[in-house]
């Protein structure tokens, strides 16, 4: 029952991170419709910003996350202008090509800046973690279910509660309907890119201290958070978060009960399974052929 | 023609450019060809190599080059996959001036890029210590690191004759490195009369290693041994492994020595052995060395980069021995190579190319390791 229970947490902590970042991706899949290549990056950046803040300019450790998250959140609106606005016109597949050439510019440059070397970041809390009924809580892992929940509902609350979100929403349902109704469609899209930068930046800053900063952090995270998007259903807001959570349960009790070797395979073969049977995933609505 | 300011731009590019390409055919080179993880997962053993070639270049430079010329070493990523490796080493024998070549500290690298060596038929210098890549019948490769068979048969006996465990667990790595170390440790723990309670592998880059650990936990051995390949790996494991509780004695192979490693996993590896093909109190030239790169790198040397830093030193006296750069001459010389003092041990090839029959064993005391001892085996 231990290993159950120690098992189930690690993986809702995983999980967590990927919901975070598959957050991320559906956001921008509902305000601009493209497929962000370099939401793992997001993560990444915001790492290596929280590692800046520390070690080379000693800031409190509350004063640097803010900052990063900030500073995450204008590095957004600059990454809309570089590889969205340009390219707005011309379809959903130039953009995403474009985010995959953001990607590997920001990689090979955090890589020339920061060289290869994994940088170290302390966790939020200095104890590790604490056993309950031989289970081993890591605080970080705890920091992490617990950021996650909180932005989760803050996201909602701003969502259905205010103007602006549902600004948002009616930005991402329908452009020129928003636009006729004098919401500032263009602010909207920027305030999604933002919002979906700095919440990359809060997966990179949880996982930093579990998983060290390196340049290919992002990667693998985005690709688990892209599957558990599908999972989830695509550009659907509870689905990711579902979806990322059981991704990360799912290949943690399969690497247990298994086969550790094939642990990033179950990830996929969930996917698979879910293109085969439910293409639209857990709370995708079916998408009618148009005429 | 009116000049304009494109011309004129282009024609002084062309005066200033015409007298370098002169000098450059003057000061001709003899180039070694290197595959560098210069980015990817093992961009970090990239950096070290780099550090540790560019000591052998200046110090064989300085005493007069090879056969009269600089020694020049060029390099092409591997970006730290397979086919990284194989089109490095493609674009190295493409462009048809090196004599011979430097390959990669991993196994599964090496082992992607041998029918093209074989192909290209020039001598390479290779650091993976799988057993297997000097033993299949490729005549090209040169090791300049001891094979597993031997780390495999120190962690053996120093666990059962010295630590007197017999309930082993073993985790690996499921690449060629980390297979082809299990492999050997299971069968040399066999020829000491002790089967595995446990044999787990996991795949590189692994973000979270709770299975492993309570696999580990499940089966409640006396003693770890684990051949995992990448730094983060073995950090990111060692923390997970104290969090539940584990603190059995651990048996490493050389990543868990590695500086990055000790860098990223802090206290979690304190009490852990190592078993490394360098360090610096084995022998005065391991000594020299790390002191030596300590001052030019400010930081501490270990086997990524001492490899590299004998694996040139070995081509240039072979070059230089062979009198020519003919590719069957520099095998003989590198073959006839007896006693050599570098590094990582004395080299004394065998007719498998191996270098080195050796390892150290370290123990991890609050930070620093500490040199327990030297076994050597008659190759």
């Amino acid at each position: 029952m231990a290993m159950f229970l120690q098992l189930l947490f690690t993986g809702m902590g995983i999980g967590a991170v990927y919901a975070l970042v598959s957050l991320g991706f559906v956001l921008l899949i509902c305000a601009a419709n493209i497929v962000n290549f370099a939401q793992g990056d997001f993560a990444m950046l915001g790492a290596y910003l929280l590692v800046l803040g520390l070690n080379v300019f000693s800031l409190p450790y509350p004063v640097a996350i803010v900052l990063t998250i900030l500073l995450m959140a204008i590095f957004g609106v600059l990454f809309a202008g570089a590889t969205y606005w340009p390219l707005r016109f011309r379809g959903a597949l130039p953009v995403i090509i474009s985010t995959i050439g953001a990607q590997i510019f920001l990689e090979n440059i955090v890589l020339y800046l920061y060289g290869p070397v994994p940088q170290v970041l302390p966790g939020v809390f200095n104890s590790p973690g604490f056993t309950v009924g031989g289970v081993f809580m890591d605080s970080q892992y705890l920091t992490i279910l617990a950021t996650a929940s909180l932005l989760v509902l803050l996201q909602y609350l701003v969502f259905e509660k205010t103007l602006l979100g549902k600004k948002i929403q009616a930005t991402n349902q329908d452009k020129e309907m928003a636009s006729l109704l004098g919401i500032p469609v263009v602010f909207m899209i920027l305030l999604t890119f933002a919002y979906s930068a700095a919440l990359g930046a809060v997966a990179g800053v949880l996982v930093g201290p579990i998983l060290f900063v390196s340049v290919g952090m992002g990667g693998s995270i985005a690709l688990k958070a892209f599957a558990a998007n599908i999972i989830g259903g695509y550009g659907s807001i509870p689905g990711a978060i579902v979806g990322g959570l059981l991704l990360g349960v799912a290949e943690t009790f399969g690497a247990a009960y298994i086969s550790v070797p094939y642990k990033d395979a179950f990830a996929f073969l969930i996917v698979l399974a879910f293109l085969a049977v439910r293409p639209q995933g857990l709370f995708g609505e079916k998408v009618a052929e148009k005429a | 023609m009116s000049l304009t300011r494109r011309t004129a731009l282009v024609g002084t590019a062309l005066a200033a450019a015409t007298p370098l390409r002169f000098a450059r055919a003057a000061e001709a080179t003899i180039k070694i060809g290197g595959i560098v993880p210069l980015t990817g997962p093992a961009a970090e053993t990239g950096k070290f190599m780099h550090n540790g070639a560019t000591m052998a270049l200046e110090e064989i430079n300085a005493k007069g080059g090879v056969l009269g010329k600089k020694l020049e070493w060029v390099v092409e990523d591997d970006a730290t996959t397979n086919p990284g490796a194989v089109l490095g080493f493609s674009r190295l024998v493409s462009r048809g001036d090196c004599v011979a070549y430097t390959g990669s500290i991993r196994s599964t690298q090496v082992n992607a890029i041998s029918p093209d060596v074989e192909k290209a038929g020039k001598p390479v210098i290779i650091g993976g210590t799988d057993p297997a890549l000097t033993h299949s019948g490729n005549p090209w490769f040169f090791r300049t690191r001891p094979n597993d068979n031997y780390s495999s048969k120190v962690m053996a006996n120093f666990g059962i004759d010295t630590l007197k465990k017999k309930k082993w667990a073993v985790v690996y790595a499921t690449d060629a490195f980390g297979t082809g170390g299990m492999k050997a440790l299971v069968d040399n723990l066999g020829k000491l009369g002790v089967k595995p309670v446990l044999v787990q592998g996991a795949a590189d880059q692994t973000a979270d290693f709770t299975p492993v650990v309570l696999a580990v936990k499940q089966a409640n051995p006396d003693i770890l041994a684990s051949y995992v390949t990448f730094e983060n790996d073995v950090a990111i494991f060692a923390r997970q492994l104290r969090q539940l509780g584990v603190t059995i004695p651990w048996v490493g192979s050389a990543s868990v020595t590695n500086t990055a490693t000790g860098q990223l996993a802090g206290p979690a590896m304190w009490g852990v052995y190592g078993v490394t093909d360098f360090d610096k109190k084995a022998s005065p030239e391991a000594a020299a060395y790390y002191t030596a790169y300590e001052k030019r790198f400010h930081l501490a040397a270990d086997n990524q980069s001492a490899w590299i830093y004998d694996g040139l030193h070995i081509l240039a006296m072979a070059i230089n021995e062979a009198k020519s750069t003919d590719a069957q001459k520099i095998r003989a010389a590198i073959m006839a190579i007896k006693g050599y003092k570098g590094t990582e041990g004395t080299y004394n090839f065998d007719q498998n190319g191996d270098g080195l029959h050796g390892y150290n064993i370290v123990q991890n005391k609050k930070g620093t390791w500490a040199f327990d001892k030297r076994i050597d085996f008659a190759s």
